[in-house]
Parts: C-alpha cells; sequence; structure tokens
C-alpha cells in the first residue's frame, strides 16, 4: 500500500462572513501521486489546499504530512516539505534575475551556498530555464513566469508541489507545456496536486481526482471514474470534456482523453475502410 | 435612521473636526466622542467598522500614553487623544455609511470640484481595501516560499523588499490598467456627465445641517470666551 504523504481528517472551516468552506472533508494524497482537485467556485478547492500549506489553520480536524501533525507549523514551515504555486506568479517575484529569484526560497531555508547553487541551477534545468536565468524576470511571459514560480518552489526541494489553477491565463501551448513539465516533476518522484476547472487536463494528466461540491468531498477516484457517465458530474458544476462527450455519441468508443479517443476513432474507421475494401 | 445625503456626511466631516478643537473641556471630548460612536452604532455598522473605530480609540488611547509620558498633564493628554479619536471616527462613518460614487456625485454635482479630482479621492479610498487584500496575497506567497518577518530592524526592513516590491508593481500594472479601461468607457472626455446616484438634499438634511451650523456657532462663542 503506497505511503500517505498528505493526510487531512475531518477538517473543518467557515469564514468570518459566516460561509462554511468546509465542512469536516477527510482528504489525503498518496506519496508520488498526480492528483487534483476540482468543483465549482467557492466549493473549498483552495480552502483545502491553504489549510494543506498551513496559511489558515482548521476549526476542527486534523492535518498531518508525511505521519507528522502540522498544527504548529507556520507557511515558512511547510515550505520545506511543500511547494505552492499560486495563480499569479506576479505576486512573488521581485528579483532582478531569474536565477536570484529561484534561489530565494533556498536561501530563507539556509540551504549551504552550495547547495543553493545546485537546486538552483537543476531547478532551472527541469523547468528549462537555464537560458533565461540571467533575464529580468517580470519581462518574461506568462507560462514563463509561472514556469519560474515552479522552480522558486521546486528549488526547496519540496516533497510535494501544489499549484492553484497554473494554467489559467495561459494559451494552450503554454499550458500544454506546463502540464508536461509536472509530469516529469511527478516522474522524478515529486507529488502533484492541482486545483483545476480543466476537466481535458484532469482527462489527460491526472490520476487521481477528487470532487468537492459546497464543502463536501463528493468524489474521489480516477478520472476515468469520474467521466463514466455514473456520476451526476453537472449538479457539481462540472462539464465532461469534450473528448467524453464525444466518445459518448460514438458507439463502441469508450475513451477519455483526446489522445485515447483520436487511437479509437483510427481503428475504427481504419477497420471499416479495410471492411469496404 | 434618517437617510442622510452625502452632502451632509461630507459638511458633518469638517463640522467634527472644527468641534474636536473648539471643545475646551474633556468632559465635552467625551461626549462628542460617545455622540459619534452612537450615531455610528445608529446606521447598523458592520464587524469590519466596529474594528476599525477599536483601532481608532487603542492608537488614541496610545497617543494619550505617549503625551502624558513626555510631560503632558492626564487631562491634557486625555483631550489630546479624545480630539484625535473624534477627527478620524468621523471618516469611518463617513465611509460606513456613504457608497463611494454617492460620494463622487455629490463632490461633483453639490460642491462643484472638478470631477478627475473626486474620482481621484474616492477611487483613492476604494484602492485601499484592495491594496490590503493584495498585501495579504504577497505576505502569503513569500510565506510559502520561506519568508519569515524576524531578526533586527535592518534585517526586518531588508527583507521586506520580498513583500514591497511585488506589491508596488503590482499596484503601478493595476492602475494602468484601470486607467486604460476608464478611458476606454470615456473618462477623459469634457462636458458634464450624468450621476444615477440620489444624493438630493431633504428637509432631515436641512435640519442636520441647522444643527450643526447652531453648535458650531455654540462652541465658537465659548471658544472665544474662555480665552
Amino acid at each position: 500500500m503506497p505511503d500517505i504523504l498528505l493526510d487531512m481528517k475531518k477538517v473543518m472551516f467557515a469564514y468570518n462572513s459566516g460561509g462554511q468552506a468546509l465542512a469536516g472533508v477527510d482528504f489525503a494524497v498518496e506519496a508520488g501521486a498526480f492528483a487534483a482537485i476540482v468543483g465549482r467556485n467557492g466549493s473549498g478547492k483552495t480552502t483545502l489546499t491553504r489549510m494543506a500549506m498551513s496559511l489558515i489553520k482548521p476549526a476542527s480536524g486534523t492535518i498531518s504530512f508525511g505521519g507528522q501533525d502540522t498544527a504548529k507549523l507556520t507557511p515558512a514551515d511547510m515550505a520545506r516539505s511543500i511547494g505552492y504555486v499560486f495563480q499569479n506568479p506576479d505576486r512573488q517575484i521581485f528579483r532582478d534575475t531569474v536565477a536570484k529569484e529561484v534561489a530565494y526560497g533556498p536561501e530563507q531555508l539556509a540551504f549551504t551556498p552550495e547547495e543553493i547553487n545546485q537546486s538552483v541551477a537543476w531547478a532551472l534545468r527541469v523547468t528549462g530555464l537555464t537560458e533565461l536565468a540571467g533575464s529580468f524576470p517580470r519581462l518574461l511571459s506568462r507560462g514563463q513566469k509561472q514556469k519560474v514560480a515552479i522552480a522558486s518552489a521546486i528549488a526547496m526541494r519540496p516533497k510535494m508541489l501544489i499549484l492553484d489553477e497554473p494554467t489559467s491565463g495561459q494559451d494552450p501551448w503554454d499550458a500544454q507545456n506546463l502540464m508536461e513539465l509536472l509530469t516529469e516533476l511527478n516522474q522524478q518522484g515529486i507529488t502533484i496536486l492541482l486545483v483545476t476547472h480543466d476537466m481535458e487536463l484532469i482527462a489527460k494528466y491526472v490520476d487521481r481526482v477528487t470532487v468537492l461540491d459546497s464543502g463536501n468531498k463528493v468524489f474521489d477516484g480516477k478520472p476515468s471514474e469520474l467521466f463514466n457517465g455514473n456520476h451526476t458530474i453537472n449538479a457539481w458544476g462540472l462539464l465532461p470534456p469534450t473528448t467524453v462527450a464525444l466518445g459518448r455519441q460514438l458507439a463502441g468508443i469508450t475513451a477519455d482523453n483526446a489522445e485515447e479517443l483520436i487511437k479509437q476513432v483510427t481503428t475504427v474507421i481504419n477497420r471499416r475502410k479495410e471492411d469496404h475494401a | 435612521m434618517p437617510k442622510l445625503a452625502p452632502l451632509t456626511k461630507l459638511i458633518l466631516t469638517a463640522a467634527v473636526s472644527v468641534w474636536a478643537l473648539f471643545i475646551p473641556t474633556l468632559s465635552g471630548l467625551v461626549a462628542l466622542a460617545c455622540g459619534q460612536i452612537l450615531l455610528l452604532l445608529l446606521y447598523r455598522p458592520t464587524g469590519k467598522q466596529v474594528k476599525a473605530v477599536g483601532v481608532l480609540l487603542i492608537f488614541a488611547g496610545f497617543l494619550a500614553v505617549i503625551q502624558c509620558v513626555f510631560g503632558s498633564s492626564l487631562e491634557f493628554s486625555l483631550m489630546s487623544g479624545l480630539k484625535m479619536f473624534a477627527m478620524s471616527e468621523v471618516f469611518v462613518f463617513l465611509l460606513a455609511t456613504t457608497r463611494l460614487q454617492d460620494l463622487t456625485a455629490a463632490l461633483v454635482s453639490q460642491c462643484r470640484i472638478p470631477y478627475e479630482y473626486a474620482f481621484m479621492f474616492t477611487s483613492a479610498l476604494r484602492f485601499v481595501p484592495d491594496f490590503l487584500e493584495e498585501s495579504k496575497a504577497v505576505r502569503e506567497a513569500q510565506a510559502c516560499r520561506g519568508y519569515v518577518f524576524r531578526g533586527n530592524p535592518l534585517k526586518r526592513l531588508m527583507d521586506y523588499v520580498a513583500i514591497v516590491e511585488p506589491l508596488v508593481l503590482r499596484a503601478i500594472s493595476r492602475s494602468e490598467t484601470m486607467a486604460m479601461s476608464l478611458e476606454l468607457r470615456g473618462f477623459g472626455r469634457r462636458g458634464q456627465r450624468q450621476f444615477t446616484s440620489d444624493v438630493a438634499i431633504r428637509g432631515c438634511d436641512y435640519a442636520a445641517m441647522a444643527l450643526m451650523l447652531v453648535l458650531t456657532i455654540f462652541l465658537a462663542v465659548v471658544r472665544l470666551g474662555v480665552y
């Protein structure tokens, strides 16, 4: 059985305005997983991840990371374990070169100069930013800035990376590049947790998805199970990926992502061509 | 509670400041401060507004303590604190009970202030909560990268660059976007503007203004009588 890295038990949270953001949710992420949390706006997705990072504390319930209770830890303490990438990278970029920006986290965590250099070089290499190491980060494109934010997070050598809607505002090419980068990081052993609205990404890249609705967990399983037609996903504010919706209209097609759909449709067409010939 | 026009509240803001300067006794200033709190309570303030008044009270107390420590009499120190409280609390009342677009409309159509200046004033007020929210978001983003506000004052000051720089750059970027958005919606055009806000002065406003005038004259006479 895989190790549980992040374990949240019966966590509750309510905002001062009175709205209940989370109503006793159990949520766990296994080490090495590529997981995602989805749900309509206000369903509690970001609250859950902010809680994991100790940015907010639960009103009740427990949170542990790698078996250690996080109740008394600050976000700066958690930074050693979890890298958190916010939706808007402009909120964190402040240094005059990409390399210095990426080095900020390791410096704060008191890495040795040698460790800092190694971590920065590795983070830049993995994210494909080595050639931009001396560039002024504010002048980069949105996709590149997002990569700087990811490099800044992984330079602290966390076990897990949480990304809050990382592809929002990006063009499809940048979004695909970013997801491929996350897949590569996941293959290198970093656990990934995404908060997203993009069902196409869920279908294509993620191996486990949790759905939140009005502060409650309503689904937890594989994306293929979520999109198999047995769940009322529309009621949870979700729409199936276009590929799944199209596949449902075609007899004999059961694809749950674009690549699988193309493969299955091509097979069917080729078979018919052969029959016809 | 009668709905007072924004102009009346603006005049009240100025009048309270004058009264705070004119009132020569501690009991008078206590009455002014209590009256202001009572007035705010009549308008059913939100928790945030009550908290803001609480913070002002703490600052007033702090000011009084500082004055006292540096040799002023207890009465004078308390009066200074109460004057500061009265002058600032009235702004909380103004902002808590008046929509910013109504304030802009009143400044332009009734006080005859050029629209650009009135808009600048009200949009600066509008940006305060936005700026605080943005500051919180930046602090959280940097905390997730190990930022901790600790060490000696010089180190703290140097570390604070991690918060200030993104905050200032974001504020500039947002103000540019807002300026562009306003221009695209006719902000820079000359000529008359139409406001949909109802800022008309009614009977209760005239009554409140008359009361304020009488009180101001009375306090001025008392003040002149004292010296």
